[in-house]
């Protein structure tokens, strides 16, 4: 369970981007955090990500503040694929896979291999293995950037903004394919966009201006955001 | 009167560069050897107590006077009264060959015990060290083309004429305050205005008459000398001010030298009347030697080369992170880092060697090391730096949320991608360094060129030997060139470069 608390937050410059948020996460499939640009949900997916620290309130993730746990624990337990995906492009898809593994983890690189391999196969892009990131496509890219995250196992894995770069049909298609993705991992999407939070969640939030402004349902948001 | 042969800075493309482990290697290799070469620099003071050598310098490129004849060993008329001097005082002899213009600074900086390199005495000289008495007299000649077009006959009918020098030579400066109306072209060494007389682009040159009347000889062309001498001049042995016990001891070796004979059947071996199986002695410098002493140069170069690459590009990563990142406690390192690199690419390589091996005291193939590696280090911590930072910030970032610490990210995603990047232009450094290496000539290291522009000061044929050095650079450069192109090409096959 992931519990967002009093959570504020100001960038250096005096604006305040986050306002008392108080959000309970979850362990669900997948839990939408909507809002349009401006209303502070990329910078609730830094905190959450530990990329920013709040200044005030606390994220606590199964009880423990996230703040206190290292850093290695941290990123075992939550992942993030960024909107430019940021794959390593000197690796291969599979090696871009097997990376954490082997250098966080310290697991056996044959080993490493073979989970990434089936990880691979189960996400459908097998045949992506030996390609390198400039050479395969933007929803062949979205996928294997959420392989490399699941390699670690995570609770939570943070998306954000994932179809920015996808034409509809695409988008589509990868909603559908995160709905039926099964996995013990709970995904965490940012995105301003309600057509794929409605085809790929059931539950989340809506912001504007720093603060929570609705959560429930997605048929709850959207009609909280379309008035 | 002196010969000096400057050598020109060349600057030039190129570099390789693939596996860092393997260039580490190779790098290392060379690092370990550059530590063994200063054990081979000459010292003049030995431990006290035993009798030190003594030390004396020359340019071993101003026959026949100095230079080095067929076997590769030195030879000439200061060689063989340098090597008398030394055994009447008892000491064993060591020669030093060096750059003319850095000869006098070399003594100075306590290089070496004197100078027995046909040195002149003048008032500015004599203003820093003390001369001996005169082992032998000459004086300034013109010379000019037996074909005489301009009816040439004295130095009085020169004016506005063309005449050629050496640079940093006595004759310049007299001609320019004697004879103003005297166009003076100054070149690096005689064989630069040989071929100009040759072409008729000058109309004369001045030199000693003596080393003149044998280059002419030697160079087989059709200059006579004209007139009368412009003056004459006296040539001593120079030695450090504080050294008035050795001038001593150096005057009345000359004086028994003069006395008994040795001094003239010296000069007769190398100018008087039994003076030609010397002559052409030197005069058939096979194509073996000269290729063996230029083999040997261009290994010196290359070593050189070598190890100031490795030197530098070690130093140049933990540089080039400094110049990137200018946070918190890293901010005094920055402006550090900063301004030596800025120090080091805003000053001539030439004036940071002189530096390093008469203001710090190192020895030549240290100082030359140390200097050339740390200017590597300078360009390429620039190159490694613009590498760097051409790297999204999101690379980072994504590595950082997969739980690789610093070092991680550093050594697995940050360096491979700076680094292919940094590729192309690291190759230009690595040949620009090969070529600079030509520098170390002045600091008596005899590097290819210099060993080529001995050569030519007793064969006369400039186009010749620079071509062979020419090849031999390319040989090594080009392939280095081509790694790099290959290398580009690789990564934009694989998408590195947009993706």
């Amino acid at each position: 369970m992931l519990k967002i608390e009093n959570l504020n937050f100001s960038y250096p410059d005096g604006t305040q981007a986050l306002k008392d948020v108080d959000v309970d996460i979850p362990p669900e499939h997948t839990f939408a955090i909507l809002g349009q640009s401006g209303s502070g949900k990329t910078t609730l997916l830094n905190c959450l990500a530990r990329f920013l620290t709040p200044q005030k309130g606390a994220i606590w993730l199964n009880g423990q503040n996230i703040q206190t746990l290292s850093g290695a624990e941290f990123r075992s337990k939550v992942g993030v694929v960024f909107q430019q995906l940021n794959l390593f492009p000197h690796m291969s898809i599979l090696d871009n896979l097997t990376l954490a593994p082997r250098t966080v983890q310290l697991r056996d690189r044959r080993d490493c291999k073979a989970s990434a391999m089936g990880m691979l196969e189960r996400l459908g892009i097998a045949d992506l293995a030996n390609s390198y990131p400039a050479q395969i496509s933007g929803g062949q890219a979205q996928r294997a950037a959420i392989a490399r995250g699941l390699m670690l196992q995570p609770e939570y894995m943070l998306l954000d903004e994932p179809t920015s770069a996808l034409d509809a049909k695409t988008s589509d298609e990868f909603a559908d394919w995160l709905r039926e993705l099964r996995d013990d991992t709970s995904f965490i999407v940012v995105t301003h966009d309600l057509r794929f939070a409605r085809r790929a969640a059931k539950h989340g939030i809506a912001m504007r201006q720093g603060r929570v402004t609705c959560s429930g349902t997605l048929d709850e948001l959207i009609c909280d955001i379309e008035q | 009167m002196r010969e000096i042969l400057l050598h020109s800075p060349t600057i030039g493309p190129k570099r390789t560069a693939m596996q860092t482990a393997r260039i580490c290697g190779w790098t290392l290799a060379m690092a370990v050897l550059s530590c063994t070469w200063p054990a081979l620099a000459q010292k003049p003071n030995g431990a006290p107590g035993q009798k030190r050598p003594l030390t004396t310098a020359l340019t071993g490129k101003f026959p026949p006077f100095s230079y080095y004849d067929q076997n590769g060993a030195l030879a000439g008329f200061d060689v063989d009264v340098s090597r008398e001097i030394a055994r009447r005082l008892g000491r064993r002899p060591r020669i030093v060959t060096i750059e003319w213009d850095g000869i006098l600074a070399g003594l100075l900086a306590g290089k070496y015990d004197a100078i027995v390199g046909s040195m002149a005495i003048t008032e500015e000289r004599a203003k820093q060290v003390l001369f001996s008495d005169p082992y032998y007299e000459s004086g300034a000649q013109l010379f000019v083309h037996r074909d005489n077009p301009d009816k040439i006959y004295g130095i009085a009918e020169c004016g506005g004429l063309k005449v050629g020098t050496v640079l940093g030579e006595t004759y310049q400066h007299y001609l320019d305050q004697h004879h103003p109306g005297i166009e003076v072209t100054t070149f690096k060494s005689s064989v630069e205005y040989f071929e100009m007389l040759d072409q008729k682009r000058i109309s004369g040159f001045v030199t000693d008459r003596l080393v003149g009347a044998w280059q002419v000889k030697q160079a087989n062309r059709p200059f006579v000398p004209v007139g009368d001498m412009l003056y004459r001049e006296r040539i001593a042995i120079p030695v450090r001010k504080e050294d008035a016990k050795l001038l001593k001891q150096i005057n009345r070796a000359l004086a028994q030298m003069h006395r008994d004979g040795t001094m003239a059947r010296i000069r007769a071996k190398y100018f008087g009347l039994h003076a030609t199986s010397q002559e052409d002695d030197s005069e058939g410098f096979s194509s073996g030697t000269a290729f063996r002493k230029l083999s040997k140069g261009f290994a010196v170069t290359l070593g050189i080369a070598a190890a100031s690459l490795t030197f530098g590009f070690l130093l140049a990563i933990p540089c080039a992170l400094l110049l990137t990142y200018r946070n918190g406690i890293m901010a005094p390192l920055h402006t550090a880092a900063r301004t030596l690199v800025d120090f080091l690419r805003g000053t001539p390589v030439l004036i940071q060697l002189f530096f390093v091996w008469l203001g710090l005291g190192l020895p030549p193939y240290r100082a030359a090391v140390l200097t050339l590696g740390i200017n590597a280090m300078a360009y390429m911590a620039e190159v490694i730096r613009a590498g760097l930072m051409s790297v999204p910030p999101g690379q980072a970032l994504a590595a950082k949320a997969l739980g690789l610490n610093w070092l991680q990210r550093f050594r697995h995603v940050i360096w491979p991608q700076a680094f292919r990047i940094a590729v192309p232009p690291l190759m230009n450094s690595v040949v620009a360094l090969i070529k600079d290496t030509a520098l170390v000539a002045v600091i008596s290291i005899p590097e290819v060129i210099r060993e080529a522009q001995s050569i030519i000061s007793i064969t006369f044929q400039p186009r010749k030997y620079y071509l062979i050095i020419a090849v031999m650079f390319f040989v090594v450069t080009f392939p280095l060139m081509k790694m790099a192109g290959l290398l580009e090409r690789r990564m934009k096959q694989k998408g590195y470069a947009d993706a």
